[in-house]
């Protein structure tokens, strides 16, 4: 038991102290991040590492967490701590008559109706005046003065969205830790490695998928909540972009599918990669998504972390036998 | 009525374009059972040919297909034959995903290349539309349907003629027994990727007098081109072909008799029904 | 009454008949042997009773209950369980994973579920692989945890599709046995085989399809001598 929870409270510890070493606001960004895409590959990973139901839709549901949670904010005076959670709940609302049609399809074909959903979904952001602002979208200005602990919170730092980002990613760990080693997380790599067995034996495949789909939504719902609160803007380029849909599987898929550390690592990778050359070129950081993913598919399928894990595992068996010897 | 018929050829004209793109990746999936995501970078590349060899080399954009076409084809070839081949094994997501990752890196070396304005041909002809019978046509878009129309011809001459096309019709139709008669499946998979690549390109460089350029305008094709191959049932040309004038159609009424903002929209409900309700596409020629 | 009643059961395909107005039925504690020639519907028969397949027509009732129109999760949990002609073993799980998912049905707690996943693969002789990779086992051992993954769900019924091909004669007695064994163990079992030898030793009953009909019925010794089987079997020529 306390080799399991070590790396928690050792995570934990790190993003305590993580805030008190950094040298400016800029790595503190990078650290808000990874966090906010291991939040979100650990969403995607939910679905597409341990089902096998590679989902380019993803966009969808983290634009529908922002939209909500922005429009709460402005048009109802609710809060992001309300309204991320809030968020997270519509997009796991609007996944289930998505997850209802796209699953009666298989393999590639679920892929591509997901794509088209999200299409629809940013077709209606922007068209959809009344309520989303079409393309041009919200903006957040100032945010009401806060007291936490009798502490007032300092919305220009970025501390407190760190705070967040931070809880929000050991949620997106956790839910992935829990499902590993839930009755329903077994029932979904059934699914993955063979769905008419999985069927055959009596796992209800459908319902096993729509499920974790909705569990899936609801975290990246939160991520595009979170992402509203933090960059203070949405509109449907930067919160329904295909591409977001596509870091989230490439995160996914390069850092370990169906891990719980891999979209952990993905993101530390591929986001420290991606932020610096953002912050450098302003444009083209996906350049390296496209090529890591490439890299990864072709020489290391099981990624970064399920890599590690095994050349761990050999190490240790090799030490534990010199040991024993 | 006359609404009617403008509208119903300038999604005809436009249709056509459609149709040659989703040749392209059809053909591609028939042999290779690859969807490849990366399909829309190829217009696009296509287009930003045409652009630099107008601004660059002062090269009359059409005519410039004519370059652009083979380079298209043997980089296909070479993408096929270094990347994606040892891909292939590893199973239909994977390969999709590789493409997905393909697609992302091309786009974003063009953007890292050519930034992300958006920018247009000026051709020093045609700025007048032509008006046969009271409809309005704009010259590029005429230009272009003719030659597409002329490239789809030559191409169903190649596959129903030649040895070549013949094999990899039948390499297309059951993989296992072309290999059996002695067909050389890794070749005919090379050129059908170069064919699929060339087609992509030259639609692009076609397109490129009539519509803005940008580097990640392949996004926008793509899910087009999916929508297209959908609707005529994936590995299908003649659905291919008539997926290609539909969408174009449906879009250009739906935009008229419809609504502006939701014509895109039109394409992918359609696109939907036709993945849950006739996987084999609406004409019931696909597999 | 009998555990399963098969009554009127039609299948098309666009215009083409699988299976046409076939009825028959299984007592409990029963081994039936459904047979007949190549294409004869027969796996279109179980895909039916198990829900993957819809039928066109007729009525499938266990122990007087229609099953029509659940899907195969749902007629597992009501006690049918089947094999696949073609292994579909989970491959990159290990044996008892593989077992362990399909005792869940009955067992909701994993510590159950594994307890009985055991007891069944040590039942089937396959203990001793419970750790190996799934995928790793030769046809035989793939064909047992077939078998052994049916039997976790704990069914009253087990369609076994030719738990025999591809096997060689003496795994094919093993085989045998191992039916007869499922039977004793209070399990009421209908195979599809076309190792005629076994099927005529384990079967109690057969009933003989062709083109998709039931075209005889009764004990096997019986059934092999009428005119009709033979017929489907060797052709015209070989009637009397």
């Amino acid at each position: 038991m306390t080799r399991r929870l070590a790396p928690w409270v050792a995570g934990v510890v790190a993003l305590a102290a993580l805030p008190a070493i950094v040298p400016n606001s800029f790595y503190l960004h990078v650290a808000i991040m990874i966090l906010m895409w291991t939040l979100l590959g650990s969403a995607w990973n939910l679905l597409g590492g341990f089902a096998g139901q590679v989902s380019f839709g993803h966009a969808a549901l983290f634009g529908i967490g922002a939209y909500v949670t922005m429009i709460l904010f402005l048009k109802a005076g609710l809060a992001p701590w309300w309204g991320i959670p809030l968020g997270g709940l519509a997009a796991a609302l609007v996944s289930l008559p998505i997850g209802l049609v796209c699953f009666r399809l298989r393999g590639p074909y679920f892929s591509l109706a997901t794509l088209a959903v999200a299409e629809i979904v940013k077709l209606v952001a922007l068209n959809w005046e009344t309520v989303t602002n079409g393309s041009v979208g919200f903006l957040i200005t100032t945010f009401p003065p806060v007291r936490f602990f009798g502490l007032a919170v300092d919305w220009e730092s970025k501390l407190p969205f760190y705070a967040l980002a931070a809880l929000l990613a050991l949620g997106g760990l956790a839910a992935t830790a829990w499902l590993q080693t839930s009755r329903l997380g077994a029932y979904l790599i059934a699914i993955r490695e063979n769905e008419e067995a999985a069927e055959a034996v009596g796992i209800d495949t459908v319902r096993a998928k729509v499920l974790t789909f909705a569990l899936s939504a609801f975290l990246a719902g939160l991520g595009g909540g979170f992402y509203a609160a933090y960059f203070r803007y949405v509109d449907p380029d930067a919160v329904l972009n295909i591409n977001l849909s596509m870091e989230m599987v490439f995160i996914a898929m390069v850092g370990g599918l169906g891990t719980v550390a891999g979209p952990l690592v993905g993101a530390v990778f591929l986001t420290t990669v991606g932020e610096s050359v953002r912050e450098r070129f302003q444009v083209g950081h996906l350049i390296f998504y496209g090529l890591f993913m490439m890299l990864a598919i072709r020489y290391m399928p099981e990624g970064i972390w399920g890599r590690a894990r095994r050349l761990l595992a050999a190490l240790r068996a090799r030490v534990l036998g010199h040991v024993a010897a | 009525m006359e609404t009617f018929a403008q509208s119903l050829t300038s999604g005809l004209l436009t249709g056509a374009l459609y149709a040659m793109i989703g040749i392209g990746l059809t053909v591609v999936f028939g042999v290779m059972r690859i969807i490849n995501l990366a399909h829309g970078e190829m217009v696009m590349l296509g287009m930003f040919g045409a652009f630099w060899g107008q601004s660059l080399w002062k090269l009359d954009p059409f005519l410039s297909l004519l370059l652009w076409a083979p380079v298209m084809f043997v980089g296909g070839m070479l993408v096929y034959r270094f990347l994606l081949r040892k891909i292939i094994p590893g199973g239909e997501l994977n390969t999709l995903l590789y493409t997905a990752g393909l697609s992302l890196l091309i786009a974003n070396l063009a953007l890292f290349a050519w930034t992300g304005d958006y920018r247009t041909i000026n051709l020093s002809y045609g700025q007048e539309p032509v008006r046969p019978f009271g409809i309005s046509i704009a010259v590029p878009l005429a230009i272009a349907f003719v030659v597409a129309l002329a490239i789809t011809g030559a191409l169903w001459l190649f596959l129903s003629r030649t040895d070549l096309g013949r094999a990899i019709r039948a390499t297309s139709q059951n993989r296992e027994a072309a290999l059996l008669m002695g067909v050389d499946v890794e070749r005919v998979a090379t050129v059908t990727f170069g064919l699929g690549t060339a087609l992509a390109g030259a639609a692009g460089v076609l397109l490129a007098p009539s519509l803005y350029l940008y580097p990640t305008v392949g996004e926008l094709l793509i899910v087009k081109c999916f929508v297209v191959v959908v609707l005529g049932g994936l590995g299908s040309v003649p659905g291919a072909i008539a997926g290609g004038l539909l969408l174009g159609v449906v879009e250009s009424l739906g935009a008229v008799y419809v609504s502006s903002t939701y014509k895109d929209g039109i394409g992918f409900v359609l696109f939907l029904g036709v993945l849950l309700y006739r996987p084999s596409g609406l004409f019931g020629v696909g597999k | 009454m009998s555990l399963l009643e098969v009554d009127g059961l039609t299948r098309f395909y666009g215009g083409l008949r699988a299976v046409g107005d076939l009825s028959f039925t299984v007592g409990e504690g029963e081994i039936l042997g459904l047979i007949g020639p190549n294409g004869a519907g027969k796996t279109t028969v179980f895909n039916l009773i198990t829900g993957f397949v819809q039928p066109s027509a007729g009525t499938i009732r266990l122990d007087g209950k229609s099953v029509v129109g659940l899907r195969p999760h749902a007629v597992a949990a009501r006690g049918i369980a089947r094999t696949f002609q073609v292994v579909k073993p989970f491959p990159g799980l290990t044996v008892k994973e593989n077992v362990t998912l399909a005792a869940f049905l009955r067992h909701p707690s994993r510590r159950d579920a594994e307890a009985a996943a055991l007891e069944v693969l040590g039942r089937l002789g396959l203990g001793h692989r419970a750790g190996d990779l799934a995928s790793q086992l030769t046809l035989m051992d793939q064909k047992r945890l077939e078998v052994a993954r049916a039997l976790a769900t704990g069914p009253r019924l087990l369609l076994l599709d030719e738990p025999m091909g591809g096997l060689n004669p003496s795994e094919v007695d093993v085989a045998s046995r191992l039916v007869d064994q499922i039977r004793k163990g209070g399990v009421t079992v209908v195979l599809v085989e076309h190792v005629m030898k076994a099927i005529m030793r384990i079967s109690d009953r057969v009933v003989v399809v062709s083109q998709g009909e039931k075209i005889a019925e009764g004990p096997p010794a019986q059934v092999v001598k009428e005119p009709a089987v033979l017929a489907a079997y060797f052709g015209k020529r070989a009637a009397p």
